[in-house]
């Protein structure tokens, strides 16, 4: 017998994750954070008109469902297309929360993510052997029962009607409406710096590359001992915590709740957000909820052709450029250090 | 007495509908293996197409056949530039549910510019009413449950007694051994999207014929037929075709004894039932995929 308890497979493998060829160091990518997020922290001295705070507060919100749903279809695999009722949960969460049981609407915010990771963790049974295409007509069915749901239980959501004069969130005695957006942008910008960290640190850890192995190699993953079920459970309560957040803040921010939430044209803008980014990346879909939302606002003359022009650009992409925003840094990234390396 | 003639019809009636719908889902998937996110497009363009022919003064019974014939077109259009190109791609699935339904978006707009938002209706089936029972219902609904098992039971010879039909059924077993023994796959790939387009083209004409049309007038009866399909299963034909039946019975029967009210959270309760116990559908057959 060596002195190397060899028992469990834990004991033998190297306990942090190893640095893989390509891999960004987990210094350089906080550090790289950081200053991104303090370079957005800075941009409301530069913008002061409410309405640009205005799309980039949408910018932080899309930017949140978007990676969070990343997480889910990118590194997890799963088709998961109720991630938006996901989001809509959120939304009436929130408002039900403050308007009915007249919650605090801070502590309603994390209540209404925790209540999203109860619903996904609800979907998530039912798909937990479940494949590909399966997963898909599962979980949509998921979120149009969900919004039937909503819709018919109108004496509580308003139905079609939706929910209006939802309570906002307070800072003390700060006015939050005569400020033009400056407290929300930061609201905004705090939520999408957890989340990322969040799912960046998730994804980098053991669990998150355990996630990856299942993926790309169930048969294998599950004979070193990944359990699919238990992994499956975590990917998707851990994607619903902050699109559950972003759902709860967007009520707080727009004051009402509209069934609209579950339609299918946002799930299309947000799910072209993910897939123009890249997927497996995070920071693809958040990039991506930049450009897109601001193509689309920059289109705000255009009437009923801005959505005919954001449509053909997300097929004309998909059909060119696979990989998407991030997969064009990076080739572009690889280029440059190849030219400099003669 | 009411009662069971009204559950009896509503059921028919909107099984029909679904039936309809689901099966060009279904028979795409088993052909192709992507899964068709504008399919409810057609269903729309299909009555526009007729009301406009209908509008231009062409009989219905000359307008309604080539309205379904322009929308067979449009789904080999449709597939030919938004699935074909991208078959091959590890993760097809799903960016052909962004194309489609990218598409399905464009299309959707488009129709509304070229035709308004305004409500349009086209002339039923058969006009009239009868009384059935207690209850009066149109002729042209009668119509509808008349011809829906007629042109399904069509589909269903065409695919079992005709060479291009096996064909088809051959490229959803296994398309490698059907271009092995010199099938056009591309061709049939365009086949099954036409056929599933006109199916559905057929049920916008009848909807179109008794509720007013709008450019999203497609997305709900879609959205119903992923429902059949999660419970029917997807990997043959037969199976969405009685869960579209079962589902609208359901529907009639809840909303009956338990009010519009509950019906939705009813179906949710029987929907979750199902997949905790026959995840794959409950009429699903044993072989992964193929037609039956």
């Amino acid at each position: 017998m060596s002195a190397v308890d060899t028992s469990t497979p834990s004991a033998v493998l190297p306990k942090a994750v190893p640095l893989t060829p390509g891999r960004v160091s987990w210094q350089r990518e906080a550090l790289a954070l950081v200053v991104g997020f303090a370079l957005l922290a800075l941009l409301p001295l530069v913008i002061t008109d409410s309405y640009s705070r205005h799309v980039l507060i949408m910018i932080f919100i899309y930017g949140v469902v978007a990676s969070n749903w990343d997480l889910s279809l990118g590194y997890g695999g799963v088709f998961n297309f109720g991630h938006l009722a996901l989001f809509g949960i959120g939304v009436y969460a929130y408002s039900l929360l403050t308007k009915l049981a007249e919650m605090n609407p801070w502590i309603a915010l994390v209540v209404s993510g925790l209540i999203a990771v109860v619903a996904a963790v609800a979907v998530t049974v039912p798909i937990l052997r479940l494949k590909g295409i399966y997963i898909i007509l599962v979980t949509f069915g998921f979120a149009q029962l969900v919004m039937q749901v909503i819709l018919s239980q109108s004496d509580y959501t308003g139905g079609t009607q939706g929910i209006v004069r939802i309570p906002t969130v307070t800072w003390f005695d700060h006015n939050m409406v005569r400020d033009a957006k400056f407290a929300y942008f930061y609201i905004a910008l705090a939520m999408l710096g957890a989340s990322t960290v969040f799912l960046r640190a998730l994804v980098r850890s053991r669990t998150g590359i355990s996630i990856v192995a299942l993926r790309d190699n169930e048969e294998y993953a599950v004979s070193r001992g990944i359990s699919l079920a238990r992994q499956r459970l975590i990917t998707l309560a851990a994607s619903a915590f902050f699109t559950g957040i972003a759902g709860a803040f967007y009520a707080a921010y727009q004051r009402n709740a509209s069934i609209e939430v579950f339609g299918m044209s946002l799930a299309t803008i947000i799910l072209s957000m993910v897939l123009l980014g890249g997927t497996s990346t995070i920071y693809g879909a958040i990039i991506a909820s930049f450009v897109l939302t601001v193509f689309s606002e920059s289109m705000a003359d255009f009437g009923a052709w801005r959505p005919i022009i954001t449509a053909l650009l997300i097929i004309v992409v998909m059909l060119v450029y696979p990989s998407g925003i991030m997969g064009m840094l990076k080739s572009a990234s690889r280029w440059m250090t190849r030219s400099r390396n003669g | 007495m009411g009662g069971t003639a009204d559950i009896l019809f509503g059921g028919l009636f909107q099984g029909s509908l679904y039936a309809m719908m689901a099966v060009g889902l279904a028979l795409v998937w088993t052909t192709i293996g992507v899964f068709n996110f504008s399919h409810g497009v057609f269903m729309m363009l299909g009555a526009y197409f007729a009301w406009q022919l209908v509008t231009w003064g062409l009989p219905p019974f000359l307008a309604f056949p080539l309205s379904v014939l322009a929308m067979a077109g449009m789904g080999w259009v449709l597939q030919a530039s938004v699935v074909r190109p991208l078959i091959g791609r590890s993760n097809l699935v799903l960016v052909v549910v962004i194309t489609t339904l990218a598409a399905g978006s464009l299309i959707e707009n488009g129709a509304l510019e070229v035709w308004g938002p305004r409500s349009k209706q086209i002339p039923p089936l058969v006009s009239g009413n009868v009384m059935l029972g207690s209850i009066g219902v149109s002729l042209h609904q009668i119509a509808i449950i008349l011809v829906t098992p007629l042109a399904l039971g069509a589909l269903w010879l065409f695919l079992n007694r005709t060479r291009l039909g096996l064909a088809l059924r051959a490229v959803a077993q296994n398309e490698d051994a059907s271009r092995l023994v010199g099938l056009n796959v591309t061709m049939l790939y365009g086949l099954s999207f036409g056929i599933a387009a006109a199916l559905a083209a057929l049920a916008g004409i009848f909807l179109g014929g008794y509720r007013f049309m709008s450019p999203v007038m497609g997305v709900d009866p879609l959205l119903k037929a992923l429902i059949v399909v999660v419970f029917g299963g997807i990997s043959s034909i037969s199976g969405p075709i009685y869960a579209a039946y079962l589902i609208g019975f359901f529907e009639a029967i809840a909303s009956y004894y338990f009010g519009l009210y509950w019906t939705p959270a009813l179906l949710f309760a029987a929907l979750i039932l199902t997949l905790m116990v026959k995840p794959e559908g409950l009429f699903t057959p044993n072989r992964s995929r193929g037609l039956a």
